[in-house]
């Protein structure tokens, strides 16, 4: 599998380390009944998706995540590592000081102020209602200036010809395309994604997910437990995905 | 006077074929092969769907893509899980190949559309959702395995 590229940026490596100021603010708790949204109901923004990783918890070696979103999203590449589309990576890391070796799934960080969006001409990349950052690729032009501007390396570009997607994820050459938190699940009232799902079939457990605006989903109960942080906080990008343990 | 309605009316009457589109009333679907050859009705009835189904295609994309709006009857998937046809073996054929159901018009009509780069022509894979009739039956698997996972995440409170 592609996963576990030894981390080289030693930039992202040094700033994961240092710069992990914020501590996630556990929001202000709306009662919220976490109903599963009627197939017809448009999302909003009373659902806020987000992920926390716990990074003691996810295990080297183990690619039970990034196993799990190529089948869910029909990731079948070209065995051509430089370009096959990643939505979901592992990465090694080691901090300088202790010489601490901690490995963690990277993702699309699903940011409320998402520098893709911003860069995009065509409007493509956008944050739904409900928090979800992904690419209308419908009106994706495939500049990838998106690409350019994610700090965390989180998009793909489809350089070739694709034939066997799956029905529930169409995606095909000349488009950007990225984590989407499985937002089809998600609208068919599935309250898992396909990562947390295989982490937790695993026995790991560092994958959390769920709805910040519902005290009583997991990803809520994981932070409150083990406060999860953002990656490069010094970017205020104020990520939906935050990592706890470091 | 009476002569002229008559041959006005006559001339109509042998024009009238042309005036109307060839393909109204004119089923395309290759009879027997897929589920919407067992079906009478269409999602919208079949004069509306011949005229306006791109239409129908791209509001629900939008809908779909920016608002998460997941009903089945404009989806294209849906379309595709009706309107594939199956070959002797049970092999779904790709909809959009030769003289499929999205490909005869459009070479007809000479229409071009790229959907089918992107979109599975045939049904395929994971799709425990759209392919299942009974759309709560899945949801409600789902629901148990996700309750499974919470009790789990709640032993492993106890155990700190
Ligand atoms: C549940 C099954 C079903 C689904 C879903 C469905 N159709 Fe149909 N469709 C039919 C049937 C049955 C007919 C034939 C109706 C008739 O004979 O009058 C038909 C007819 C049509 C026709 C006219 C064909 C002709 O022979 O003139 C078009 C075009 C069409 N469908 C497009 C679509 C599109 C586009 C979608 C998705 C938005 C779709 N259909 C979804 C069952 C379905
Ligand atoms: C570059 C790839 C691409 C192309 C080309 C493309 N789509 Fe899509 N389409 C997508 C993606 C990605 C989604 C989002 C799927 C999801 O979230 O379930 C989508 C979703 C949809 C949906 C909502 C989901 C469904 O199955 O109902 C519709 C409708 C749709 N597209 C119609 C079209 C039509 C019609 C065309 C051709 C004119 C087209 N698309 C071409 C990528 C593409
Ligand atoms: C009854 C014949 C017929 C069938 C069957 C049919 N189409 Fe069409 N389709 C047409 C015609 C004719 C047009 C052009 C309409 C126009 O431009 O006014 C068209 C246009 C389209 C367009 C818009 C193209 C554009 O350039 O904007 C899309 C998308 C489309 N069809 C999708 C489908 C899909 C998907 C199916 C299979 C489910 C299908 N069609 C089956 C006749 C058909």
């Amino acid at each position: 599998m592609k996963n576990n590229s030894l981390l080289t940026r030693r930039d992202f490596l040094v700033k994961s380390f240092t710069a992990f100021s914020a501590i996630y603010i556990i929001p202000d708790i709306i009662p919220h009944a976490s109903a599963s949204k009627p197939l017809d109901k448009e999302v909003d923004s009373s659902t806020r998706w987000a992920m926390n990783v716990d990074i003691d918890k996810c295990v080297e070696g183990c690619s039970a995540c990034v196993d799990a979103c190529v089948d869910e999203n029909g990731l079948y590449g070209f065995d051509r590592p430089e370009t096959d589309s990643q939505w979901i990576r592992k990465l090694t890391l080691k901090d300088i000081k202790t010489e601490k070796i901690s490995t963690l799934p990277m993702m699309c960080q699903h940011c409320e102020n998402p520098p893709c969006c911003d860069v995009c001409p065509t409007g493509a990349s956008f944050r739904r209602e409900d928090g979800i950052v992904m690419v209308n690729q419908h009106t994706c032009i495939g500049c990838r200036y998106c690409m350019m501007a994610c700090p965390f390396k989180a998009r793909s570009f489809v350089h070739e010809n694709l034939t066997e997607q799956v029905t529930n994820a169409p995606r095909g050459k000349g488009c950007v395309e990225s984590c989407n938190f499985c937002a089809n699940r998600i609208d068919h009232g599935a309250d898992t994604t396909a990562c947390e799902e295989a982490c937790m079939n695993e026995g790991h457990q560092a994958i959390t997910f769920g709805d910040l605006s519902n005290p009583n989903s997991r990803v809520n109960k994981a932070i409150d437990n083990k406060p999860g942080r953002r990656l490069r906080a010094d970017l205020a990008l104020k990520q939906r995905v935050t990592y706890s343990g470091f | 006077m009476h002569q002229l309605v008559k041959s006005f009316a006559f001339i109509i009457f042998i024009f009238n074929p042309l005036l109307t589109s060839s393909h109204d009333g004119e089923k395309h679907s290759m009879k027997g092969h897929s589920k919407a050859d067992m079906m009478e009705q269409c999602v919208e009835p079949t004069i509306v769907m011949q005229k306006e189904h791109f239409k129908f295609l791209y509001h629900q994309r939008d809908k779909t893509v920016i608002k998460g709006v997941r009903t089945k009857k404009h989806s294209l998937a849906n379309c595709i899980d009706c309107h594939v046809s199956y070959d002797n073996k049970g092999e779904a054929i790709p909809v959009n190949s030769d003289g499929q159901f999205c490909q005869t018009c459009h070479v007809e009509t000479a229409v071009n559309i790229d959907c089918f780069s992107c979109h599975a022509s045939v049904p395929r894979g994971k799709q425990v959702i759209l392919k299942s009739n009974d759309n709560i039956k899945s949801i409600s698997n789902i629901h148990a395995k996700t309750s499974y996972l919470i009790k789990n995440l709640e032993d492993m409170h106890y155990e700190k």
